[in-house]
């Protein structure tokens, strides 16, 4: 019997206590989105030159396990005028938003940093293939990411602006001289310097 | 009968089903918000202010739902049952008093009147499993019946002991004999029995077999729908109110217990609330325990009725009687129950089952458990 | 099969057939239940799966191994992270990598968090199919908590594909101490009050005690693994008899029941919770700033050959087989799923037993129909 009255009791003092519910749809009283958070895959916009990062390589189209990708590239023509380091540039690109198992593998195989997993996740429509993403949408997608999380581009290589990338070049250059001549033993690549 | 009687039980019948309809509805808001604390969460919230016109908005989506007869349902059947569970919920009420006058007609043979009513629900019950067609339906309407052949003896039991104390099977008098003290001090043995009882009437936790999600989903309500659904649904919850207005009637003392210092008007009015109020208690009470416990088998439910509540409520009728024929002071009934009550519980206690439940786990080292020696079991040796 | 139908005179049967799942509310997912009535009592259970194949086993010969680690999660949906360790242990196995120790000691947090977090659904759904309504609550609570946490690691709730080939993909985010220390403190008050509720309460003993008490025979004849084989009183813990990983490096209790019915397997699971969280206590105190990710190549292309693996998964002894052709895919992956063996005892626990027990056995199965289906 002692076994019930404890069962009561447990009820009773959980009674007392807070809800932990959060009223979902209302904005103010949703839980928050941790910053790892995984939502589906946006492209991403290179402010230094204006530009999508996607260079159309198709390693990702390759790497999903549910091939829910489709891209093409096309010649640039900033290139040509020596206004972007990117001689190939993103021509179309579709997400199939159904499809895609939000895993991550298009983030960790690009060498461009051109994709990433943005916060979005809440993606109901009412026609089957309405979460067909292409590209201005999946770039619109990117910038309200890069937007809310303040994002910066991994790599130094990956930045469009010549100049741009042409001066980082070479102040990670400098860097690199003054570590090496101060301790020879660490190991850092001009990437990791501009973290 | 004169015109005026006609017109005032008719105004009355009618008055009572509405009161009866808005309590349901409160009960269900309450009943939600009640669980939902429990479980820490927040229960309805969205319809007006926390929730509180969402019974409204359940009644306008389940009258406009559609009424669903399964191809093979034995129609007539079908359709009757839930006025067959409905009306006797109703029924119940009419001699069911809130205030010294404020009662549709208060019977003599009050309690044997509802004794006798309310078994005729589960006839519903049994007509709604039959008619749907569905063996999951008629596997509830069954253990419904099973559950009315434990319940009931004890339930009826339980009346008579409150009976004897108070020598008349009239609420009213029942409640004014015990303006002196409550019936559930006198005789705490009989409030179990009754409240246990109860709980298996209404098919509520720990006793809600006849209709338990996880087993027969749904039990005789599985095919319903609409309108039809929501009458069940209604009677389920006016049951729900009776038991607990017996219970504040038989063993709380109903309005005159503890007896107030007003008189005329005002203390009409406060004996009403003072009921309505130990009547919540009782039904808080009821949503309590259903937060808490785990359901009982049908059998488990048959000989907890016919080994434990039937041997102790003739236990109960054999103590009230003897201090009544011998006119004793009633603290003696008091002693003899409580000392019953403990007995009992040591006994389910001390039950081999029950008492072996925390030794059984032994928690091995990791150390000591990758240094045992092979053993052999069946086919395999297991090491 | 012969089914030992009850006949009238004319020779029709008399016994009622019915339908348990895969449309029922307890049979934790799309799993089918054919149960012979009579009466309440089930003369005879036949069960029937394969409602949720999604020919996984199959899917992974067509995709590369990193590829392959998003099929495991989605096979034992419940704990996902054990799904993902197994299978990247084997390809490990092949491919003959030394796993930096940082990396072993987040996936061992992770995975027994994940455990916790599964014991907790079963705490609830368990719960919910003896008849009582607040559990499922309580363990949903107690999840959520651990899912948050996953959430700030592997950046998803359920899905994770965080174990990689070699290590783990991210490390630990700054301030997952604290955060996981003040959850470490929440679980251990709840694990307490979710005990209290229901364990010693007089309704759930009665539903479950000396309910389809298995003997060690026959559960080792069936080829049960995991808190249920532990709940009959045999001491087999994966973890324990061939430990994998670093478990060797941690004191930590294994429950074992003695009667192996229904209250058993769900008390063992109950002190098995307890008994990860002093695991990840101590995997919180001994870990060290390192490498995550094993030296190797960014394509996994594992040398010919096959090896199997064995892992604890909350629900028992899960096995990978993994055979390689040398090649980008995987030649035959074959998944031991405990939840599958675990199940073929139902059979045998379900004969002459009431209608409201199949419920409570099946419930303390705990089967996973995504692992069970494959």
């Amino acid at each position: 019997m002692l076994g019930s009255i404890k069962g009561l009791k447990v009820t009773l003092v959980t009674m007392m206590r807070k809800p932990v519910t959060a009223q979902y749809p209302i904005p103010s009283k949703r839980l928050d989105i941790e910053k790892r958070f995984m939502g589906f895959p946006a492209l991403l916009w290179d402010d230094s030159n204006n530009e999508p990062y996607c260079t159309g390589c198709m390693v990702c189209v390759r790497e999903c396990p549910t091939q829910c990708m489709s891209a093409t590239m096309t010649d640039n023509d900033k290139f040509t005028e020596e206004k972007s380091t990117r001689k190939k540039i993103i021509d179309s690109f579709e997400i199939n938003l159904s499809r895609c198992i939000v895993c991550g593998i298009c983030v960790d195989v690009c060498n461009f940093d051109a994709i990433e997993m943005s916060h979005e996740h809440e993606l109901s429509k009412f026609q089957r293939n309405a979460n067909r993403a292409n590209l201005e949408s999946l770039l619109e997608m990117g910038k309200t990411f890069q937007e809310k999380i303040g994002w910066k581009p991994v790599q130094i290589k990956n930045i469009g602006d010549p100049v741009l990338r042409s001066k980082l070049q070479a102040e990670a250059k400098e860097k690199l001289k003054k570590l090496n001549s101060t301790d020879a033993k660490v190991d850092t690549k001009p990437e990791d310097l501009s973290k | 009968m004169s015109w005026q009687n006609l017109v005032f039980y008719v105004l009355g019948a009618v008055g009572l089903i509405i009161f009866l309809s808005l309590t349901v509805m409160v009960l269900t808001w309450i009943e939600r918000k009640f669980l939902a604390r429990i479980q820490q969460r927040m229960g309805p919230m969205r319809v007006g202010p926390h929730g509180l016109l969402q019974p409204i908005a359940d009644v306008i989506k389940l009258i406009s739902k559609e009424d669903i007869l399964p191809s093979w349902a034995d129609k007539p059947i079908y359709w009757i049952a839930p006025l067959a569970i409905f009306v006797p919920a109703i029924a119940i009420w009419v001699t069911i008093p809130f205030s010294e006058t404020l009662v549709l007609q208060n019977l003599d043979l009050g309690l044997f009147y509802i004794a006798a009513i309310s078994v005729l629900s589960v006839l519903g019950l049994v007509m709604a499993g039959w008619g749907s067609a569905n063996k999951y339906s008629m596997l509830g309407g069954l253990r419904a019946v099973g559950q009315l052949i434990s319940y009931e003896i004890p339930f009826i039991m339980a009346i008579l002991g409150v009976a004897m104390l108070s020598q008349s099977l009239s609420l009213i008098d029942i409640i004014n004999d015990q303006s002196k003290i409550a019936n559930i001090i006198v005789q705490p043995i009989g409030f179990l029995i009754f409240l246990a009882a109860g709980l298996a009437e209404l098919g509520r936790t720990p006793f809600d077999i006849h209709h338990a999600e996880s087993e027969v989903v749904g039990g005789p309500f599985v095919e319903y729908s609409g309108a039809h659904w929501a009458i069940i649904q209604l009677a389920e919850y006016v049951n729900t109110f009776a038991i607990a207005a017996l219970i504040a009637v038989m063993f709380l003392g109903g309005w005159s217990w503890p007896s107030m210092p007003f008189s005329g008007i005002p203390h009409h009015l406060l004996s009403v609330i003072w009921f309505l109020i130990k009547i919540y208690a009782v039904i808080l009470l009821i949503f309590w325990i259903r937060g808490t416990y785990p359901r009982l088998r049908i059998d488990q439910l048959m000989s907890f009725g016919w080994k434990v509540l039937v041997p102790v409520s003739f236990i109960n009728i054999v103590f009230t009687g003897f201090v009544r024929f011998y006119n004793l002071h009633w603290s003696i009934l008091t002693v003899l129950s409580l000392i019953t009550i403990g007995s009992i519980f040591y006994l389910i206690y001390k039950t081999p089952q029950q008492s072996r439940g925390e030794n059984s786990i032994r928690i091995v080292p990791s150390k000591e458990a990758a240094s045992r020696p092979p053993e052999n079991y069946g086919d395999v040796n297991v090491r | 099969m012969e089914i030992n139908k009850n006949v009238n005179e004319s020779g029709s049967m008399v016994d009622m057939l019915i339908n348990m799942g895969p449309q029922h509310p307890s049979t934790h997912g799309v799993f089918r239940l054919v149960l012979q009535l009579d009466g309440e009592l089930i003369v005879d259970a036949e069960p029937h799966i394969g409602y949720l194949h999604r020919g996984s086993e199959k899917l992974c010969e067509a995709e590369s191994y990193s590829q392959v680690v998003t099929l495991f999660d989605r096979l034992d949906y419940v704990a996902n992270l054990n799904g993902e360790l197994a299978f990247c242990m084997a390809a490990e196995k092949l491919l003959e990598l030394e796993i930096p120790d940082r990396a072993w000691y987040i996936r061992t947090i992770l995975c027994e968090l994940n455990r916790i977090a599964s014991h907790m659904l079963f705490y609830g759904v368990y719960g919910l199919d003896a008849g009582a309504m607040t559990p499922v609550l309580y363990g949903f609570r107690e999840r959520e908590r651990i899912q948050s946490l996953f959430e700030q690691v592997t950046g998803a709730r359920m899905m994770h594909n965080y174990i990689r080939i070699g290590g783990v993909k991210e490390d630990l985010p700054s301030g997952f101490e604290n955060k996981l220390y003040s959850v470490i403190d929440e679980l251990d008050a709840a694990i307490e009050e979710c005990d209290e509720l229901l364990t010693q309460n007089e309704a759930f003993l009665a539903r479950t005690k000396n309910v389809s008490r298995l003997p060690i025979e026959d559960a080792v004849n069936f080829g049960v693994t995991g808190p249920i084989l532990r709940s009959t009183g045999l001491i087999e813990d994966v973890r324990i008899s061939e430990p994998y990983g670093i478990y060797d490096r941690f004191d930590f209790g294994i429950p074992i029941g003695n009667t192996g019915d229904c209250w058993d397997r769900y008390y063992v699971r109950m002190q098995e919770m307890r008994e990860s969280l002093s695991i990840i206590k101590q995997a919180m105190k001994q870990i060290e700033p390192g490498e995550i990710q094993a030296k190797m190549r960014r394509i996994v292309r594992p040398p010919e050959g096959e090896c199997f693996v064995r892992t604890e998964s909350p629900r028992g002894d899960l096995g990978v087989f993994l055979v390689s052709d040398g090649s980008q895919n995987p030649y035959r992956v074959k998944v031991r799923a405990p939840s599958f063996a675990n199940l073929q005892a139902i059979k045998h626990m379900l004969e002459g037993v009431y209608v409201a027990d199949a419920v409570v056995i099946l419930g303390s199965l705990d089967i996973v129909l995504g692992e069970v289906d494959r």
